[in-house]
């Protein structure tokens, strides 16, 4: 995952921002410098062979902060597949204007799909790198359905126990855009308490991601315990596309599935409540 | 502690228009429903947050109703469509987060089901008896 | 009705629809279609000479007369005492605007050149504080159960029909005769035709043996004719109906208890009622000259459509739906939408009269008052919580939340309390007052306290 790109790849990309840098207000992305790699909106005149695409980094938050402050700003994105489709949410919801988002799509490599599991290595505004195969799936996830109970109850126990409330899950995550988190409503989340005894913690964030969760992994990256978050997500996402058809990011026009009536997003499956 | 002598405490949300008042009809007919059921009032079943089922497992409950109008009934004409979405959807959660499942249940009780009603509560009853109490599935 | 058309406050808006309603109580916007008449009522004098003139003599179903006689392309409403009492010209049956070919001597006969066929319609704003929705009710249509031969002798008649057949103003101008135009000497009437039945409509209508003992009684004074009731119950609940019923037996009419469940039209043109007289414990068979179906009143085949309308919710009978059955009988869901008569359930006359008297005070005192009472159970948002993701919107049944600046902002009017919002806000930048967050956490805490 950190290793260097080839190297063709990311000339393409630089290349193509310094284009595109002609006609937008700035381009968002990764740029080293000498303290790191962080966020930067690159502009006209910058130097451009500081752009980096590794490590990934979620920009959404960026973006969003900047399409708010600013009302009239064009931007572009250096974006994977996870990342246009964390915009498409985050558009429904508000927080991006995809009338001023431009997004300069690249493919993420083989090996990127491979650790990602990832289903959709590319974005659909592909412009650098060619697409990949999807990343083979998580066997924990293919095999949780022949997981009992009791495994699945011993195992998230011990894999809570781990946490530590540093909220990195949420804070990296490119869907999470409240002011006032739940995660932090002393109401649902007793303030003090690690490893709390009844995991409301996690299943609080589990169900607010249902449908907007991308599978970007970030949450599990940035996560110092190693709580393999992504699980829990991968199969409420599973549980999504089944019972509403829903994949989060796939369409711009699909409303959020939770929030409408039936007849605007009908469930495909009979829960036994249906009269 | 013995199956036996396990009273499971079920937390009971139940609408104001239909499942409440269909309570309340079995009560008038004097039907039994079993005193395991703690009932909460609230005006529709698309009230109940995800967040509020949690916090009442976390508070000790061994089993969770969530009561509403049937489709198409609900006095707010699709409050309860939500519900039907979220509630299914935090039971599968649940069970993959290794709680049994069986201990959320969606049903719709009408006003004039008072009869159902008190099927629909000691059904649950007994099967989260069976189930055991939620402190052994969860870390004490 | 004449006061009602006479009086300076009241605007009657005939052949409209309403097309379109917004806003809320206090503060309604209907948008109204106005078909066109074709006659200028300024002019019109209500004379009656176009009709007179008209050359469609075959015309088409009157449908005043429930269908037993025929009307002109042009008429006045009601057999000529409608209110307004003004001309209308109907574009389905009027030659000249159906086919496009007529000489037009309803032109030539009005005294004011009152027919003007380049009306157009129109649409008609209104701005209004509160609404009655008084559209009635529709007649059973005998047709659908077959057993009762509707259709197949002109002698089957339904309540309705009757009515007119003893009118003054109907087609026999008040006698009692048969299709063939003689005086019955024998009639039958079957109760419960369209109700209190699993294959139409389960609900009892109400008025049905009131009625069909006030035919009965006016067929044995205009016709002397025996008169067989076929009933399940006689159902006399109102002031002064039980010493009509005991009156109407006294009248020498006979009371069959069993539902009449088949009409055979015989050969010589008879009709024979068959049924179980359950006193007796024998089925019965009688032959009759006339019979008469007292059909269920249902809910308009618009309902749906007049629903979606103005909010209503149906109850399970297909009617409209009041807030509560016995304390709110003319109120609806809405605030400032009222129902008046039988379009939420079957009644007779001194019913609906105090019913839609009701509904008008009800209207009225929104009018007088100025001010709106609201339920305090509203959800109130929380701005500086709201990242404006605008999932309360989709989820408010009452489009009471809508976005501005960013922001949900909530209309305590429209808003009902459900408190969908404010499960579904994942910021918890709604609040539903008197069911905070914080109140049912403290209920829960409280419950389980029992062990």
């Amino acid at each position: 995952m950190n290793e260097q790109p080839v190297p063709s790849i990311i000339e393409a990309i630089r290349q193509t921002v310094a284009e595109r840098l002609q006609e937008l207000d700035g381009v968002v992305g990764l740029r080293r410098s000498s303290e790191g790699v962080a966020p930067h909106v690159f502009q006209q005149g910058d130097d451009l062979s500081e752009l980096e695409i590794v490590p990934r980094y979620p920009l959404t938050t960026v973006v969003s902060r900047l399409h708010k402050s600013f009302p009239e700003i064009r931007l572009g994105i250096v974006a994977r597949g996870c990342d246009e489709r964390a915009f498409v949410e985050m558009a429904k919801r508000n927080q991006i204007d995809p009338d001023r988002l431009f997004i300069l799509g690249i493919a993420c490599t083989a090996e990127e799909a491979e650790e990602c599991h990832c289903a959709a290595p590319f974005p659909k505004h592909l412009v650098v790198g060619k697409p990949v195969a999807p990343g083979s799936p998580n066997p924990v996830v293919a095999e949780y359905d022949n997981t009992p109970l009791a495994k699945r109850n011993a195992f998230w126990r011990r894999q809570f126990a781990k946490c530590i409330k540093c909220y990195g899950c949420r804070n990296i995550c490119p869907e999470c855009f409240c002011e006032d988190c739940a995660m932090e409503d002393p109401a649902w989340v007793e303030p003090g308490l690690l490893a709390p005894p009844f995991p409301v913690f996690h299943l609080i964030r589990a169900m607010h991601m249902a449908s907007r969760c991308v599978a970007c992994r970030q949450c599990d990256l940035t996560c110092p315990a190693h709580i393999p978050l992504t699980v829990l997500y991968d199969l409420m996402r599973r549980d999504m596309e089944a019972t509403l058809g829903y994949i989060p990011g796939e369409d711009i026009k699909a409303p959020p599935p939770l929030s409408v009536t039936l007849n605007e997003a009908p469930l495909l499956v009979n829960t036994g409540h249906m009269d | 502690m013995a199956v036996e002598e396990f009273e499971p405490r079920i937390v009971a949300f139940m609408c104001n228009w239909c499942t409440y008042a269909g309570a309340d009809n079995a009560g008038v007919a004097r039907l039994e429903s079993p005193a395991n059921i703690l009932p909460i009032r609230v005006m529709c079943s698309g009230r109940i947050s995800p967040e509020l089922v949690l916090r009442t497992f976390r508070e000790g409950a061994d089993g969770v109703l969530v009561m509403g109008c049937h489709l198409g009934d609900c006095h707010y004409s699709s409050g309860n469509h939500r519900t039907i979405k979220r509630i299914p959807l935090l039971k599968s959660l649940l069970g993959f987060a290794g709680i049994n499942p069986e201990r959320l249940q969606l049903e719709w009780v009408s006003a004039a089901e008072g009869p159902r009603f008190t099927q629909v509560t000691k059904a649950f009853v007994e099967r989260v008896r069976t189930l055991g109490p939620l402190s052994e599935e969860v870390a004490a | 009705m004449m006061d009602a058309g006479r009086h300076p406050n009241i605007t009657l808006m005939t052949y409209s629809e309403v097309e379109e309603v917004s806003g809320y109580i206090g503060q309604f916007k209907v948008k109204v279609r106005q078909r066109p008449r074709y006659v200028d009522m300024d002019l019109c004098t209500g004379c009656g000479a176009c009709v007179e003139a008209c050359v469609f003599k075959k015309g088409v179903p009157n449908e005043f007369d429930e269908g037993l006689s025929r009307r002109k392309g042009v008429y006045i409403p009601m057999n000529g005492q409608g209110v307004p009492m003004k001309a209308v010209i109907d574009e389905d049956a009027c030659l000249f605007l159906h086919r496009g070919k007529c000489v037009k001597k309803c032109m030539d006969a009005c005294p004011t050149n009152a027919i003007d066929f380049d009306q157009k319609e129109r649409l008609v704003d209104l701005e209004v504080g509160s609404i009655v929705v008084a559209t009635g009710f529709d007649k059973f249509d005998a047709a659908r159960l077959s057993a009762y031969s509707w259709g197949k002798s002109p002698n089957i008649i339904d309540g309705l029909q009757f009515e007119r057949l003893s009118s003054a103003t109907g087609p026999t101008k008040g006698e009692i005769l048969t299709a063939e135009g003689n005086k019955p000497s024998r009639v039958a009437i079957i109760h419960c035709v369209g109700s209190r039945d699993e294959n139409a409509n389960r609900y009892c209508s109400r008025v049905c043996c009131m009625y069909a003992l006030k035919h009965a009684h006016l067929v044995r004074d205009k016709t002397g004719a025996e008169v067989f009731e076929f009933y399940m119950d006689i159902r006399a609940f109102g002031k002064g109906y039980e010493e009509f019923y005991e009156r109407v037996q006294e009248e020498g009419v006979y009371f069959v208890r069993g539902r009449g469940a088949e009409i055979v039209v015989l050969e010589n043109g008879k009709l024979q009622i068959k049924a179980e007289d359950t006193t007796l414990g024998i089925p019965v068979a009688i032959d009759v000259d006339m019979a008469i179906l007292a059909t269920a009143m249902e809910p308009q085949t618009d309902a749906d459509h007049v629903a979606a309308l103005f909010g209503l919710s149906r109850s399970a009978d297909g009617f409209f739906q009041e807030a509560h059955p016995k304390l709110r009988p003319f109120h609806t869901n809405t605030d400032g939408v009222f129902l008046a008569g039988t379009c939420q359930s079957p009644k007779d006359v001194p019913d609906t009269v105090a019913h839609a008297n009701a509904a008008a005070a009800e209207a009225l005192v929104i009018l007088d008052r100025g001010e709106v009472l609201i339920s305090p159970t509203t959800a109130m948002v929380v701005e500086e919580r709201c990242v404006g993701c605008g999932d309360c919107v989709l989820v408010c049944p009452y489009s009471a939340i809508s976005l501005l600046n960013s922001k949900a902002h909530l209309n305590s009017a429209l808003c009902k309390g459900c408190g969908t919002c404010v499960a579904t806000c994942p910021s918890g930048a709604i609040e539903a007052l008197h069911f905070t967050d914080q109140q049912i956490v403290a209920e829960i805490e409280g419950v389980l306290a029992w062990q």
